[in-house]
This record gives structure tokens, C-alpha cells and sequence, in this order.
């Protein structure tokens, strides 16, 4: 007997599995999703958060630009608040560039995509940053800053809402069979070592870059290609819109300004694995110097830290590479390929069209077990409610100002003061169990995100530990210099001018006035036998 | 501008080179470009707290200690400026804050050893009296004073850490909270509002009467975040003491540091008080050179340019943090002479994976000669009449061995007299 049962396990906490999740619950079937790190750490959160209209895609994918287009219409329905549209422009600055351009015009006619040639003049008056190499100009009012937390979380908790479970931290290690039918899977929770099983009639593989790993445990194939993708983040915007290169899509031709920043994307290398990501000096310069060609400021702005993430591309089995590759997606079902029952997979897509794809792998699910509910997420927003307030951004605007709603004064406490993040905000995600570390608690809330990387919030959220969680202060301050870790191997690949005078005062607080190097090295191990940085 | 001794630089290796010339009845000017933010954490004088960056062992003789130290690192800036200049430089800022009405204790005889915000114990040389109760050579119980709200000083976190520290026995550490008048949970304040507040005696004794009330051990003493006063601090942490019944120590918070503060406004305008011109928030950004001597540095301020003359200079710029080098992509670049300190095909070489390692580009800095004098890359000086003090001497990390203060007054001073004999 399995340790617990549900209908359908979901493998995967990406913005696929959490879509997944959400639909099938919508449709009435008990569902748990179970993630081997936290929610959107994988490919999703670390994404540049680009909105796309399709015209990135519009004429060499065709059908993705398709997908990319509907779907950025149903996301401004259903998710509005994770979204900000800023609309974006595809700049052209080398004769090269021209020649791109009637095949991008044609590419966005054909897929729908609204596309406004504007002289250079007005292009320059609207977004002012707008380098002196820009030649000719689009307009296109579908490109968007999509907020990947909060897209992946609102759908959990909307699934949640609805009796679904969540379970962080735990990774999939083996099956439960019965003949050739998938019965159930076997976990392990990496912070605890505990392992539990979960009976159920269906599994559903939405890891993405993983999906190939997970197949495996029951000796079948799924080839996803691991293609690295590095951006550079940089302290403020420099555009109010989104800035993409008009031509063959590249590296670096992208500038995505999300809330407070503007993020600089990004490469295409095939990685031997999803997790081995190396930020190399060369990807990081090229960010940088590619995005100087379509924005001035870029070079004198204050970097703050460089990622890398995974795309999955699926491999169709033809000849193409890396930004060759389709960005579509495919749903395998395999008992019907492979003689496994109760199994099937999604992979390849993109955040952008995460939803259809979710519906589609539900639809195949749904009518296995016989369930004839229609799909209803593309109507449905994911705060479950018909007005537009989203009650997982509730953050004050603008210092001092009354919020809109509810009436409370917005000057208020702050655990992180470059993102605007208050105790309320925070305090929420320490009562949920699926909470596990304060990278968790980052990914919800943004603190910790800004020019000072966690140097004053982290040691705010290690008291919570304390005092919210009864965490004992050898195992806080612990999670405490995890956190700071975490931060600093992004700050690392940009460090120079403000961004390492940050760390000076980092290292003053932390290392001079706290002790913290002394405290790690006198307690090396673990204070209880609660896994390093683990909550409960 | 002409002026005798030019002397650039906003922390203690400024202030002590300073000082170190005025009563040597020089007129030095203070070039002080601007509030850094190191200024905000400084809180004690740490002279020498651990031998090395490896071991967890304190230094119990910061002197002895540091005269080992030189002899085992003949080419570390203590090395240079000699354990003469700390002691001497050490004399020198002990009579000058008694003098502009601190009350501080310390030697450079013996380290104490004080509970930091995590309550980590930590080795400090030259405390303020408002911090001394915290010694953790003394045996009595210590309970952690927070308040409802201040999200700055969490005592629970510091009276874990402590107990499995120093806790046996009789010396047991709590943890409490009080809710303070006038600071409602909701309400954004921070360690200023609340330093302002405790100088108000209603306030303090309102709060001093409601942790009485909760206090039901006669040996304990309190550790506090450091609020009990905004610049007035002697006066106000021995009042509210008195106002308990039990001995009270401050602990340093997060930023802003109302020790730091505390510190460095009271010297900054005390040094003005007694004579020395003061040229504010502007940063020098070049200098002249011919004959192998400095002829003027150049300050921006104001939107001009504007000349200094002087005979001798002293750089006493601290860190990045307040621009002792500029840190380009590739290069880090001094602001005066503009040579290249140290060049780095990637940024990645310039740190440690771990951000609690010793970081390779904090010991960037100027290579000097014997008197503090900086050198070009091919090992001549640059400029017989200029002296570099504090962290833009090559080899200057303080971080790991907790030595800043140290580092800093024993440079400050030796480049003090250097500048005075050339």
C-alpha cells in the first residue's frame, strides 16, 4: 500500500507542471504536484520574463508565433496581474537587419501579430534610450514583461484552493508499477531523506529539461535537449518598453525591463546537463555589448547580478541546434508509444504558451480516466475571481502613498526595502509548509532581489526563522549565509563598480559587525539534525 | 587652495592622520568626500581579533598579537607602518575622544570579547562604555532586549546563537521583547527614530519601568540593540542603566549604525570645532605630478573644478565603499594617479567563491614604499610628498582578521608623520 493516494501525480513545479495542476483540478480530479527544488526553480524562474507577441518567432516558427499570440491574449485575461504590458520594439541597427525586415513584416501578418513600422524619430521620442545605431523601428503592443513567480505561484494556489497538494524539495526516485501500468511513484525529500510514496492512476512528466531523467526510471526515452540560456540583470529599466533585435533571432538581442530592472538575454549553448549551467565571461561581455547596440546606458549601468537557465527543447529528431530548434511542444503519450500505461509527457514550449500546453497533456489525461469535463483555464482568471485584484501582489506602488484598495497606509515596515517587500508579505509563505528555504521565500516575494542582494533582508528573515518557524539560531544563521551564497555566485559574474562596492559593505556587515565567517566555522555542523538551511 | 597638509579621506585613518597633525600644531585640511557606507557599520575599534583568516581562535593581546603578526607578514601594510604608529596612533584617538566627551574603554592590552546582532561572539579592542557590559569574560546571566516591530535586532536569534556559544551554568541568556510607546506594530521606524526617542526622558523611563516590571533575576544584564541615544550616548546608556537597576550593553544593528554614527559626527565636528578646515562631500578625482612630487589634487565640487596646493598629502581613503580605487570591468584604477592597480581578464578573479572567504580583490591597492609613499608599477615612488593610509595600501583586508580600526589608525598616524617630515 502506497503511503498516500490521489488521482494523478504531477512531476515537475515549473509553469507547466503548476498549469497542469490547475487544470486538472479545475476538471475535479485530485491532483499533487511534487518538485525536486522549490516552485519555478528550474527553467521557469529563470527565465528573462519575456512576454512574447511571437514576432521573435514569426518567421522562422511559424506555428509557435501562432501559439505565442493566442496565448498572450488568454495570459492578459487570466493572469493580468502577473503581467505588465509594456508592449515592445524590434529595432534594426545593421543593414542586415534591414534585410530581415519584409520577412518580419510578412512572418507577422501571416500569424496576426500587430506590428506598426514607426520613423526612428518617434521611436526615439517614446523610448529615449534608444542607441544612435537604431536604423528602422517596429511597434509591437503584444510583447510584455510576464512575472514567472508569480505566474507558476498564482496557479498553485489556485490548484490549491481546490484540494490540490504540493510537495517542494521532493524528487521522484522510482515507480510503483503493476504490469506495465504506472501505479504510483516513489519520493525522496532531499532536505529530510525521507522517502513516501503516492498511489494514483496517472503521472504526468512536465520537467522539461529533466523529462528525459524521469522517463528513464521506467526505461523509456524522451530527448530534450539542454540549451543554456545566460542574461545579466541590471539595476533599473533604461526603457519603458521591451527591446528586441529585428532579425534572425541571436544572442543577446533582447532587453526585457521587469518591475524594478531590465534584463539582458541571452545565449543558446547545448549543456551536457540541465544543472551543469557555467556562466562564462564571454556569454556575460556579449550580453552586455550586444545590448549596447540597441540601448545607450547599457555599458554604464549598475549590473547587479548575471543567471543562467535551461531551455527543453524537444528533439524532433531533425538536424536543427540550439536556436534552430522548434519552440513547440509535443505531448507523448506512452502507453501508446512505449506500451507504458499511465504515463505521459509534455515537453519542449515556453513559458509564454505554458497554459495550452498544460490543457493539452490534460485533455489526453482526462479522457484515460474518463473524465469528460472541458478545459476551462483559458476563461477562468487564476485569483478564481471575477474583478482584476490579485491578492498575491498586494505591494505598496510608491512609498507613502494610500493604496488603491483597502485603505492602508502604503509607508510602512519593510523586510526588503529595494523591493518594496513588508513583514505581511513574507509572513504569509512561513506558514506554508511547501516553504523550505528563504531562496523559497525570495522567489514569492522578490526580497532579496534588488542592488543590495539580501545584505540587510536576509538577516530580517533569519530572525523569522527564529521567532516564526522555532528554528534554532545556529540552523537560521545558517539559512542566513546559504541565502547570501546563493546571492553572491550571481554578483560575482559582474563584479565592478557599484555592484562590488555593494559587496565591500556586505562583507563589512556581515563578516566585521556580525561575525558570520567565525559563527559558520564554529558551527560546522548542523545544529539539530534538521537538514542545513531546511525549514520545518 | 593652498593648505599645509591636504589629508582626503571620511573614516579613522583620515580622522587619526588628522588629528596626529593638528596636535602636532600642523594645519591640516580635511578633504572629506562624503559619507560612506562603511561609516554606517563602524562600531568598535578592532585591532587585531583572530591571527589569521583560518582560525576561530581570538586574539586575547590585540598588541602582542599584532607584533606577532608583523613577524610573520614583513610585508603587510601593519608591517609597514609599524607597531610603534598603532601604539602611538592608539594614544592619540583615546585622548582625542576623551577629549570630545566620549566615554570609551579598552587597551590594546586585551580583546574583549562582545555578542554581535547574530550572537556570534566577537574580539574588540576599543569599545564605547555603552558596549562594555557585554564582555563575555564576565560570568552574569544576559537577556537579549528586542522590541515589537524593529526588525533590526531579533534577540531570540542572538540568545540561540549565544546559549550554544557561551551559555553553561550560571550563564544563561533569554530573550524578550518589549512593545515601545509611539512605535505601534505597522509603523516604519528604524534605529535613528528610535535612538532620537530614548533621548526623550519620558520615553526612556517608560521603557526602562516596563522592562523592570518583566524582569525577575537580580544578576542579569541586558544587551540591547545600540539605540539608547542618538549622539549624546555616554549620558544617556548611564541614565537609563540607573533607571533599570542593571548593567546595559548596546549591540550594533544593522545599518544605519547609530555607533557609527555616533562616532564619527561627534569626532568630524569636533576636529572642526577645534580649527581644522573641513572641505565637504568632495571627492578628489586627479592629481598633478612633476619632479617626482605631487602638486595638486583636484576636487570636484560644487560643479567645478577646484585645486588643492598643498605641501604633503595624505590619501586616507578607506575602501571602495568610499573610492579609494575604482573598480572598472577589467581594471582597478586609483583616482589620483590613475595607474592601474590590477588588471583581471575576468571578474570572477577578483573573488572568492564563498563570499565568507578572503576576497582577492580587497588586498588591491597602492604598492608603497617603507614611509607609505605610493609606487608605480615598475617600483619607483610616485610622489615623495604623498602617503597613503588605510585600504588603498596594497595587502589591507581586514575583514578576516577583524583588524580595521587597527589597520587603520596605525596607518593613519605613520602617514601623519610621514607627511610632517617630508
Amino acid at each position: 500500500m502506497p503511503d498516500s493516494s490521489t488521482g494523478v501525480v504531477v512531476i515537475g513545479g515549473g509553469s507547466t507542471g503548476a498549469g497542469v495542476l490547475r487544470d486538472l483540478t479545475m476538471r475535479g480530479i485530485d491532483a499533487v504536484l511534487v518538485e525536486k527544488g522549490d516552485l519555478a526553480s528550474g527553467t521557469t524562474g529563470r527565465s528573462h520574463g519575456l512576454l512574447h507577441s511571437g514576432g521573435r518567432y514569426c518567421v522562422n516558427d511559424l506555428a509557435a508565433a501562432i501559439e505565442c499570440v493566442e496565448e498572450g491574449r488568454i495570459l492578459r485575461r487570466i493572469a493580468r496581474t502577473t503581467i505588465e504590458d509594456t508592449g515592445g520594439y524590434f529595432v534594426s541597427v545593421t543593414e542586415e537587419d534591414e534585410a530581415w525586415e519584409p520577412r518580419f513584416v510578412e512572418g507577422c501578418a501571416k500569424a496576426g501579430i500587430s506590428c506598426e513600422r514607426l520613423s526612428v524619430e518617434e521611436a526615439r521620442r517614446r523610448e529615449p534610450a534608444l542607441s544612435k545605431q537604431v536604423r528602422t523601428a517596429f511597434w509591437l503592443p503584444e510583447d510584455g514583461h510576464l512575472d514567472p513567480f508569480y505566474l507558476v505561484v498564482g496557479n498553485v494556489e489556485s490548484a490549491r484552493r481546490r484540494g490540490a497538494q504540493v510537495r517542494t524539495y521532493t524528487e521522484v526516485t522510482g515507480f510503483l508499477k503493476e504490469g506495465k501500468r504506472v501505479t504510483g511513484v516513489v519520493t525522496h525529500d532531499a532536505l529530510t531523506g525521507e522517502e513516501t510514496t503516492i498511489g494514483c492512476q496517472a503521472v504526468i512528466n512536465a520537467t522539461g529539461a529533466w523529462s528525459g531523467f524521469v522517463a528513464k526510471l521506467l526505461e523509456v526515452e524522451v530527448k530534450v535537449v539542454p540549451v543554456k540560456g545566460v542574461m545579466v540583470v541590471l539595476s533599473h529599466r533604461l526603457a519603458h518598453a521591451a527591446i528586441n533585435r529585428c532579425h534572425k533571432p541571436g544572442d543577446g538581442d533582447i532587453v526585457v525591463p521587469g518591475l524594478s530592472v531590465a534584463i539582458l538575454g541571452t545565449t543558446a549553448r547545448r549543456v551536457p546537463h540541465p544543472e551543469v549551467l557555467p556562466i562564462e565571461w564571454d556569454e556575460v561581455q556579449l550580453m552586455i555589448n550586444e545590448g549596447a547596440m540597441m540601448l545607450d546606458g547599457v555599458t554604464t549601468a549598475r549590473a547587479m547580478r548575471a543567471y543562467a537557465g535551461v531551455r527543453p527543447l524537444y528533439d524532433l529528431g531533425a538536424e536543427a541546434e540550439g536556436r534552430e530548434m522548434s519552440r513547440n511542444f509535443a505531448v507523448i503519450d506512452h502507453e501508446q508509444r512505449d506500451g507504458v500505461a499511465g504515463f505521459s509527457s509534455i515537453v519542449g514550449g515556453k513559458v509564454t504558451t505554458y497554459r495550452l500546453m498544460a490543457e493539452r497533456i490534460t485533455d489526453l489525461v482526462a479522457r484515460r480516466l474518463g473524465v469528460t469535463t472541458a478545459c476551462t483555464t483559458a476563461e477562468v482568471p487564476l485569483n478564481d475571481r471575477e474583478d482584476e485584484l490579485d491578492q498575491l501582489r498586494q505591494r505598496p506602488a510608491q512609498m507613502g502613498v494610500p493604496k488603491p484598495h483597502g485603505g492602508e497606509l502604503a509607508l510602512q515596515p519593510l523586510v526588503c526595502e529595494c523591493e518594496l517587500v513588508r513583514p505581511q508579505d513574507v509572513t504569509t509563505w512561513f506558514e506554508d509548509p511547501a516553504v523550505r528555504t528563504l531562496e523559497d521565500i525570495r522567489r514569492r516575494t522578490r526580497t532579496g532581489m534588488g542592488p543590495c542582494q539580501a545584505a540587510i533582508c536576509s538577516y530580517r528573515l533569519a530572525g523569522r526563522l527564529v521567532t516564526e518557524r522555532q528554528q534554532e539560531g545556529a540552523i537560521a544563521t545558517r539559512a542566513m549565509a546559504d541565502f547570501l551564497e546563493t546571492r553572491w555566485r550571481g554578483v560575482r559574474h559582474v563584479f565592478w563598480g557599484s555592484q562590488l562596492r555593494q559587496a565591500q559593505v556586505t562583507a563589512g556587515l556581515h563578516l566585521e559587525l556580525f561575525n558570520l565567517d567565525r559563527q559558520l566555522m564554529t558551527e560546522k555542523e548542523p545544529a539539530s539534525t534538521e537538514a542545513v538551511g531546511a525549514l520545518r | 587652495m593652498k593648505a599645509d597638509i591636504a589629508v582626503v579621506g571620511s573614516g579613522l585613518a583620515a580622522l587619526v592622520a588628522t588629528r596626529t597633525l593638528q596636535q602636532a600644531g600642523r594645519t591640516p585640511v580635511l578633504i572629506w568626500p562624503g559619507l560612506s557606507s562603511l561609516y554606517f557599520t563602524y562600531a568598535t575599534v578592532d585591532v587585531l581579533g583572530y591571527a589569521d583568516d583560518t582560525t576561530a581562535q581570538p586574539v586575547e593581546q590585540p598588541e602582542a598579537g599584532v607584533a606577532q603578526f608583523i613577524a610573520d607578514h614583513p610585508e603587510h601594510p601593519y608591517a609597514i607602518a609599524g607597531l610603534d604608529a598603532l601604539r602611538s596612533g592608539t594614544d592619540v584617538l583615546t585622548e582625542w575622544l576623551r577629549e570630545a566627551g566620549f566615554k570609551w574603554q579598552g587597551s590594546l592590552s586585551r580583546n574583549l570579547l562582545l555578542p554581535t546582532a547574530i550572537g556570534t561572539p566577537k574580539p574588540c579592542c576599543l569599545v564605547p562604555d555603552s558596549m562594555a557590559a557585554g564582555d563575555l569574560g564576565r560570568d552574569e546571566p544576559i537577556v537579549f532586549c528586542g522590541f515589537s516591530g524593529y526588525e533590526d535586532f531579533v534577540p531570540e536569534l542572538a540568545a540561540s546563537n549565544l546559549t550554544r556559544a557561551w551559555g553553561r551554568g550560571d550563564r544563561w541568556v533569554r530573550a524578550l521583547r518589549l512593545a515601545l510607546p509611539g512605535f505601534e506594530p505597522g509603523r516604519l521606524f528604524t534605529s535613528i527614530d528610535l535612538a532620537r526617542s530614548f533621548e526623550n526622558d519620558a520615553f526612556r523611563r517608560e521603557v526602562a519601568s516596563s522592562l523592570r516590571a518583566v524582569l525577575d533575576d537580580s544578576t542579569v544584564r541586558i544587551g540591547m540593540p545600540a539605540v539608547v541615544g542618538l549622539t549624546h550616548d555616554s549620558d544617556v546608556h548611564a541614565r537609563f542603566e540607573s533607571e533599570i537597576g542593571h548593567p546595559v550593553f548596546e549591540i550594533p544593528t544593522l545599518p544605519p549604525s547609530v555607533l557609527g554614527l555616533r562616532l564619527f559626527d561627534r569626532l568630524r565636528k569636533h576636529i572642526q570645532e577645534t580649527g581644522v578646515e573641513m572641505i565637504w562631500a568632495a571627492p578628489a578625482h586627479d592629481a598633478e605630478l612633476s619632479d617626482g612630487r605631487c602638486r595638486r589634487i583636484h576636487l570636484k565640487s560644487a560643479g567645478r573644478d577646484q585645486p588643492i596646493e598643498a605641501r604633503s598629502y595624505i590619501l586616507a581613503l578607506e575602501d571602495t565603499v568610499d573610492g579609494a580605487m575604482r573598480a572598472g570591468v577589467h581594471n582597478v584604477v586609483d583616482p589620483f594617479f590613475h595607474q592601474v592597480l590590477a588588471q583581471h581578464a575576468l571578474p570572477t578573479e577578483r573573488t572568492d567563491e564563498s563570499l565568507f572567504k578572503p576576497q582577492p580583490f580587497a588586498s588591491i591597492g597602492y604598492r608603497v614604499t617603507n614611509r607609505q609613499q605610493p609606487t608605480a608599477s615598475d617600483g619607483t615612488t610616485l610622489a615623495a610628498n604623498v602617503f597613503v593610509a588605510g585600504g588603498a595600501i596594497a595587502g589591507y583586508d581586514p575583514v578576516g582578521t577583524k583588524s580595521r580600526g587597527g589597520l587603520a589608525i596605525a596607518t593613519g598616524y605613520r602617514a601623519a608623520k610621514e607627511a610632517m617630515a617630508a
